[in-house]
């Protein structure tokens, strides 16, 4: 695990989100920087939220609160696709659980575990609001709905391709 | 005249004397209560109220946490406590004094303890031959109560049922 | 106003205002953990709800605006029903360990369990289990215990003004913590002790040492600042356990500093010196009291007769009380000397006629209503704690707060201006300052000050430091600090700034260390006395005098310049050291030890920044054969054979120091000297004092000395400067000035102004460093 450090670009960035928001009001920005860091590094880290913090102005323990409130900021690294299981009650009624155990047949690992090729973590979160296409999974920034044993082949096969 | 007459008989034969002695009579054939002590001893309620113990666990670590709930609810201050942070980080007495000769035996102190640390046991024939030899500190308490677990114990066990 | 109804009794409150104000105003008590009434609302205990009429539901009290004709109730079936709820929900994560708690006692989830907790939980699965935090050498955790009111945050978020407690994670997992374990750094975070609701947050110190309900409790007065905040001591069985703020609304409102709840823990010291001791052929051998006075008073007769009065002195502590620097200046002058000062950590004595006493120039509350705060040579936060959090809720309430320093300090609060400047070029700005306030207000200012305010050009920020003053006027205030003291021109500093503050009618405040105040009421001053003028702290140690009394203070760390202190003192004929503690350097300096009582021990007074005189009884006996300073100078004056020391209670020496000038009054304008600079070759030092190094007292604290507030030794310096001479942050280097040297690491750091080397004092390590304006840097190979 090396150190973070906020690239110049992922700096830009948070700059612009914090053009949004008045001078005095710079915390606001937090939750959009968190979001950059993570898309940054996958993941965020005690160094990169005291630096979040400094470039902030807010304590480090603000920043902690918020990423640590929220579930989609990760504490660890995570796989190259994160999938994320609903097992809410529509997608749980449709059958969440099966689609769980037939992606911890395909890859070998379950909820809040990574492959060991670093490649693939599955997560299993609330609701995403995609009931009408339960059950459903999203993988990093994509929605995947009617999932059957078939169609999460194809996604797994799928993934590579996409980059 | 007449009470004259009854007076004369009575004391005549002797009446009252043999009144009396029947009452002896009486009881040189009932069953004795008188006891031998101390090669004898009359029964004792598992609710005596006698020596001061302070109890262990069965690992040998004294119940005691020095919460003071017994000295502060000893009526005659009897008890004196000093707490500290012992070296494992735990809550335990420096000191523990109790001044037998303050003491009225009331078993408020048993009442009050919140781990059944401090007991009283059936002991009551103990006694100082100088002034300061019925002040009992930790270890002569914690020494009453090594000697005594098995009686305090099945005396507990036995009161238990009507707590 | 409107008019609401709790439970049936009508109350006229504001509309607008929080239910439960109201009801706290009419003595009506709503259960409560997570409000304050000096924070601000969360509502996140719900322990607080009540009935409200045609309310659907009940509200919590704390955040239910009063409107008109409400009408409440707090004891209704609904109400109770809805608080046993809520104890019910907030007991199943609650361990039942109250026996071993320190909170046991003083509790308020205790205290309302009784009347809202069941018998029996009916929660029968596991309880929830929290890992406890290190905070540091002050507060012990046990985070189990914590019902997340979230008190600690705010105080740290609102008061305190550094937000180092969080809340993290979510639901039931979440909890208290720091960023990543870190210790607690706060000057005042004792106080988050006193808010927890619960045990989670208890005193390190005084971790199962006593149950609230056995110990006595006395008033108390806290010395180590110049506010005076209430305390109460409590003791046992003869001991100080612990000391908490006492509620004084017009002083320390409810809070305390670390340093005056702490310190106490230094009070029974294996330092203690205990019974009076005499130096005899080299060796300490312990005496009686008679014999020691009767030594002392023998021997200072003589020097006396054979060198003069004016060959002895007395050097105090500026945490002595009133009573001792009383009795001690009426001795001095008694037998005809002026020698005596309090101000040990001064060099620039050359306004002492013009300067008047150390005040705020209005009352505390005043701070909270300030328009604009110019502070001068001061580390608010630091030097006196509970004024900076005044100042940090006069910055909340839009304030604009300004400060003009020789080095960048952490405020807990924003600053309009924050001009760093080296201390050569701090008097120059201050002069610019002044200038350019007479201008603005169209008066004139001496040649002098325009002739030093020539090597700082007018700027944009002074500008609108000057607009901000003028428009303030008397809303204004303007501080010089403590650190400003030890500063080569402090003369200068308080004539500019008192200049500053006559122009734009701002109001001029002074602040020193400790009881300060109380020396220049019992006039234990040089130059209190009309007529001949003493001698004052640096003349006394330089030639050294004949004989010297030292009341409670060591000479190598309370002294500016330590190590010729030292020097002074080893020549001296007759050193009296009437102090709480022995040291090594004092066994080895003075001639004889008289041990004295410590605040705790001592009747005493101690009066404030705002002339406020408040008086305290000893809590607990004196240690051995210690003695309150104000007996033992009483004694020794009457074996001096001195008139008028027939005191029989502090109460009769505290009557008779007379009462302060007019506390409010504005100074008037004092002269300019010119400035003492610095070589331009040469480094300038700037001398700060750390938190817990102002006096014996807190040097001797465990806890406080433990903290991060009490970092190692090392002298600071501009990145800049350590890379123009070549030196790498961290090395140790050898510092040098005339008076010594020493060896000492080196950090970098951009708050300090270039050229420049900041440097702690009151160190074992930086003691032996002579007087301290300038430094050279040697690197070692």
């Amino acid at each position: 695990m090396t150190a973070q450090t906020l690239s110049p670009v992922a700096i830009s960035q948070i700059e612009k989100e914090l053009e949004k928001y008045p001078a005095d009001r710079r915390q606001s920005a937090v939750m959009a920087a968190l979001r950059i860091v993570q898309e940054e590094f996958r993941w965020i880290s005690n160094d990169v939220m005291q630096e979040v913090a400094d470039l902030l102005g807010i304590p480090a323990i603000h920043v902690y609160e918020v990423a640590t409130f929220y579930s989609m900021y990760e504490h660890k690294d995570v796989g190259l696709y994160k999938i994320c299981v609903c097992t809410n009650i529509s997608c749980q009624l449709r059958g969440a659980k099966e689609i769980l155990d037939y992606l911890r047949k395909k890859t070998g690992i379950g909820p809040g575990e990574t492959t060991a090729d670093g490649r693939i973590s599955i997560k299993e979160v609330e609701c995403l609001g995609a009931c009408g296409g339960a059950p459903m999974m999203q993988v990093n920034k994509e929605y995947h709905e009617n999932l059957t044993p078939d169609s999460i082949d194809n996604i797994l096969d799928g993934l590579d391709r996409h980059d | 005249m007449i009470k004259k007459a009854i007076y004369t008989i009575k004391s005549l034969f002797l009446i009252e004397l043999m009144k009396g002695l029947s009452v002896t009579g009486k009881h040189l054939f009932k069953r004795k209560i008188t006891v031998q002590y101390p090669e004898e001893k009359t029964p004792m309620s598992f609710r005596f109220r006698g020596l001061h113990a302070l109890r262990r666990y069965p690992n040998g670590e004294e119940r005691c946490i020095a919460c003071k709930l017994c000295e502060a609810v000893c009526p005659a201050l009897a008890i004196k406590i000093d707490s500290e942070v012992r070296e494992d980080g735990s809550r335990r007495t420096k000191r523990y004094d109790i001044d037998l000769t303050k003491c009225i035996f009331c078993g408020f102190c048993e009442e009050a303890c919140p781990v059944d640390a401090i007991v009283e046991t059936r002991v009551f024939e103990y006694f100082g031959e100088k002034a300061g030899d019925l002040y009992y500190t930790k270890d002569m308490l914690l020494a009453v109560g090594d000697r005594m677990e098995a009686s305090i114990a099945s005396d507990r066990k036995q009161d238990a049922v009507y707590r | 106003m409107v008019s609401i109804e709790i439970n049936g009794q009508k109350i006229e409150a504001e509309a607008g205002s929080m239910l439960i104000r109201a009801a706290d105003a009419a003595g009506i008590y709503i259960p409560r953990f997570c409000y304050h009434d000096k924070l601000s609302i969360a509502a996140n205990c719900r322990m607080c709800l009540v009935e409200v009429e045609n309310a659907p539901k009940p509200l919590p009290a704390c955040a239910t605006p009063i409107t008109d004709g409400m009408k409440v109730e707090t004891r209704s079936e609904l109400a109770r029903a809805a608080q046993k709820s809520t104890m019910e929900f907030l007991l199943i994560n609650h361990p039942l360990d109250c026996p071993i708690c320190d909170q046991g006692g003083e509790c308020e989830l205790q205290d309302l369990a009784v009347g809202y907790g069941k018998d029996v939980s009916r929660f029968s699965e596991g309880k929830r289990v929290v890992f406890d935090k290190n905070l540091g050498s002050l507060i012990s955790t046990d985070m189990t215990r914590c019902i997340q009111c979230t008190r600690c945050v705010r105080f740290g978020q609102e008061i305190a003004g550094i937000m180092e407690l969080g809340m993290v994670n979510r639901g039931e997992h979440s909890e208290i913590m720091t960023f990543m374990g870190q210790a607690v750094c706060s000057e005042m975070s004792g106080n988050v002790i006193d808010l927890c609701p619960v045990g989670a947050l208890t005193s390190k110190p005084f971790r199962f040492k006593a149950r609230s309900w056995e110990m006595q409790d006395h008033d108390g007065i806290a010395v180590h600042d110049t506010v005076g905040s209430n305390v109460t001591v409590q003791t046992l069985r003869g001991e100080v356990l612990r000391v908490l703020p006492r509620e004084n609304e017009d002083i320390n409102q409810e809070w305390l500093s670390d340093r005056d709840r702490f310190s106490y823990t230094a009070y029974k010291s294996e330092q203690r010196l205990t019974t009076p001791m005499l130096k005899i052929n080299g060796e300490w051998k312990e005496a009686d009291w008679q014999t020691a006075l009767d030594n002392v008073s023998s021997k200072l007769k003589k020097i006396v007769d054979e060198y003069g009065a004016d060959s002895i002195g007395a050097l105090a502590s500026p945490t002595a009380t009133l009573e001792e620097f009383s009795l001690l200046a009426k001795l001095m002058r008694g037998l005809g000397s002026q020698n005596m000062d309090y101000r040990l950590r001064q060099q620039d004595f050359r306004a002492d006629g013009a300067m008047s006493a150390p005040l705020l120039g209005d009352s505390i509350v005043s701070l909270e209503c300030a328009k604009t705060v110019l502070l001068i040579g001061s580390n608010i936060r630091k030097e006196q704690p509970v004024l900076a959090t005044r100042l940090r809720k006069a910055a909340r309430k839009g304030a604009s707060i300004s400060a003009i320093n020789s080095t960048k300090f952490d405020f807990a609060f924003p600053l309009q201006v924050n001009i760093s400047v080296s201390p050569s070029s701090l008097v120059a700005t201050l002069a610019r300052l002044a200038v350019i306030v007479a201008a603005k207000k169209k008066v004139p200012t001496s040649g002098t000050v325009e002739d030093i305010a020539e090597s700082c050009p007018a700027n944009k920020e002074l500008e609108g430091l000057a607009d901000s003053l003028i428009e303030a006027g008397n809303d204004g205030q303007i501080i010089v600090g403590s650190m400003a003291q030890m500063d080569g021109n402090y003369s200068l500093l308080v004539a500019l700034a008192t200049i500053i503050g006559n122009i734009s009618e701002v109001k001029f405040g002074r602040l020193e260390e400790g009881n300060a105040v109380a020396a220049w009421q019992a006039s234990f001053l040089p130059f209190a006395d009309r007529g001949t003028v003493g001698k004052n702290a640096t003349e006394m140690l330089n030639p050294a005098l004949k004989a010297c009394l030292l009341f409670n203070i060591e000479p190598s760390l309370d002294c500016i310049a330590g190590n010729s202190a030292l020097d002074a003192l080893r020549e001296t004929g007759m050193l009296i050291h009437i102090g709480c503690y022995r040291s090594e350097e004092i066994e080895e300096l003075a001639h004889v030890m008289l041990p004295l009582a410590s605040v705790f021990e001592s009747d005493g007074t101690h009066v404030n920044c705002e002339g406020n005189m408040q008086s305290w009884k000893a809590a607990v006996h004196p240690q051995g054969e210690a003695r309150p300073g104000w007996k033992i100078l009483r004694v020794l004056a009457n074996y001096l054979d001195l008139d008028g020391f027939n005191y029989t209670s502090s109460e009769t020496v505290r009557d008779e120091a007379s009462p302060l000038i007019s506390t409010t009054k504005r100074t008037a304008s004092m002269d300019v000297y010119a400035p003492v600079l610095v070589e331009q070759n040469r480094l300038a030092c700037i001398s700060h004092l750390p938190l817990y190094r102002i006096d014996p007292f807190t040097r001797r604290s465990q806890p406080l000395q433990q903290t991060l507030d009490n970092p190692p030794a090392a002298a600071g310096m501009h990145p800049d400067t350590l890379a123009s001479m070549g030196i790498d942050d961290g090395i140790t280097v050898e510092l040098a000035n005339g008076g010594g040297k020493i060896d000492i690491s080196v950090y970098a750091s951009t708050s300090i102004p270039l050229n420049c080397i900041l440097l702690p004092t009151a160190l074992q390590e930086t003691a032996a460093l002579g007087n301290a304006n300038w430094l050279e840097v040697k690197s070692r190979a």
